[in-house]
Formats: C-alpha cells, structure tokens, sequence
C-alpha cells in the first residue's frame, strides 16, 4: 500500500515507534512466552506482533497508551495464531480453590512462628521456572489474563480493554488465577522436597 | 461514627486492596482496619509478599540479542522479507 498522507495529518514516524517500542520488547517476549509456552512461537508472535504494529502504525493516536495499544494487537495476533490449536485445552475442570492457600499451608507447618517472612521463605526456594510452570498450566482465559497482570503494571481496566472483556471478568478471573497459581506453586513445593525442608527447619530448635 | 470492615470484609476486598482497584473510601477503610488487626495483616503481607516475589521472578525473562537485533533492523525496514 502506498502512503497517501493528507497535509492536514501528521502521522507518527518510524523513528517513533522505534522509540515507542523498544523498552517492550523484553515484556513482550515475556509475555508472548506465557502465552505461547514455547519460545520457537513466542518469537514468531512478538515478530508478528511488531510488524503488524509498524503497518498499524498509522492508526495510533500520539498520546494515548502505546505499551495497551500493541499489547492488544499482540493479543489479537495470538488469539488468531494459535488459539484455535490449543483450543480443546481450556476446558478444564477447576479443582476448588480457596484463599489464603499458601499462607495456610505454610502456617500448618509451623513456619509463621520461625520466621520474620514467610511468604519470601517459601517463595525464595522456588525457581522462576517453577513459577512460569504453574503459570503455563492455568486454563487458557485465566493464564491470559494473569500473564497481562504479572508481566506488566497494568489496571483492571487496561487488561480489560486488551482483551474486549468486562473488568469484573478480568477480576474474577485473575483472583481466580492467583488461587490456582499458589496451589500449583504448593504443588511444585512439595515435589521438590522444599515443603518438608521448610517443616524440618520449622521443628529445630531456635 | 465511621464504618468499619470486618475481618470476613478485609478478606473479600484483599485482592483488589493489593492491586489498588478499590475506591479512595474504600482503600482507607482496609487500611484502616490493618493497621489494627495483626491477624489480616500478616495475611496481607503474606500475599504482596508472593505477588511480588511471581512478578519478579517473571520479569527476569529477557529478549534474545539475536532477536532483539532482529526486531530492531524490522522496525527500521518494515518491508523487506
């Protein structure tokens, strides 16, 4: 397509959504690798991503929020790419999930009365792959609205706008995520042998 | 006299406590009852304790040079293949 400008717009030129850009790229790939759980496809779509943002560019209104603008078209791409592959995977049946999951689990063990925190007792212990694990395991609807929240500093209502849902599903949802992630994350704990280390140390004297 | 919320009350409203998303009012009435319930906030600390440790430990994924490289020559030249 050939640039037909009026002389009555100025549109945004490509030195600034390099500008623009550029500080995003290692939150886009971030995301993209949550999204896609694998890092082949997460670098297709933040490429697809970039490009697709570059010819859009045009329709990007200078001054309003460019870090939601290309994240909904990142969105968008991986909704179009590779939601209808993984579709059959999303139908999951949601174990209950309470409140306060780890801070009672961790509080059964006798941690709370032996440390200062140990919310950073439990959570130093697991790896930043273990926490992308139970990220990856979560429903689809739940792990694309926790990876936007996680990844980025982002409202409610910005992660709504993203996602063309209303801001109580992305409330819903997320509180729900968060539940299942420190189930899973307690999960990752136990397996490892973290949980019985931190009860040991629990029981020793002080 | 001012309302005040209830330990069941803070609870339902820790989430979005934590994610600022609550009204002005409402964010200083669970202030409010944090800083007197010990039990609610340890549980508070407890949470902003694991949200922030997820969000770090996600954060520390980083771009490829290669692709970085790669990304930066596309928004240079959108149309070459």
């Amino acid at each position: 397509m050939t640039v037909g400008q009026t002389p009555t717009t100025k549109p945004p030129q490509p030195a600034d959504i390099e500008a623009l850009l550029t500080p995003l790229l290692d939150a886009a790939y971030g995301t993209a690798l949550h999204l896609t759980r694998e890092p082949a496809d997460a670098e297709d779509l933040v490429q697809e991503a970039v490009l697709l943002a570059v010819r859009g560019f045009k329709s990007f209104e200078p001054g309003t929020n460019f870090k939601a603008w290309f994240f909904r078209i990142m969105v968008n791409a991986f909704y179009s790419k590779y939601r209808k592959q993984k579709r059959q995977g999303t139908q999951v049946e949601l174990e209950d999930a309470p409140e306060l999951y780890l801070y009672n689990q961790t509080d059964a063990i006798g941690l709370h009365s032996r440390v200062e925190d140990p919310a950073s007792s439990l959570m130093n212990k697991l790896d930043t792959e273990s926490v992308s694990a139970a990220i990856a395991a979560l429903p689809e609807e739940y792990r694309m609205v926790a990876t936007l929240y996680f990844m980025q500093d982002l409202s409610y209502q910005e992660i709504a706008t993203m996602l063309e849902i209303p801001v109580g599903t992305v409330r819903s949802r997320l509180h729900r995520a968060r539940r299942l992630l420190q189930q899973a994350l307690w999960k990752v704990a136990e397996d490892r042998g973290i949980v019985r280390a931190l009860a040991d140390a629990a029981r020793e004297p002080a | 006299m001012e309302r005040s919320l209830s330990c069941e009350e803070v609870l339902l409203r820790l989430d979005d406590y934590l994610d600022r998303e609550l009204s002005a009012d409402e964010m200083a009435l669970v202030a409010a009852h944090l800083a007197d319930c010990a039990v609610c906030a340890s549980e508070q600390r407890f949470e902003a304790g694991v949200l922030a440790s997820i969000k770090d430990k996600l954060r520390r994924v980083r771009m490829s040079d290669t692709m970085r490289a790669q990304i930066l020559a596309r928004l240079r030249h959108p149309d070459s293949p």
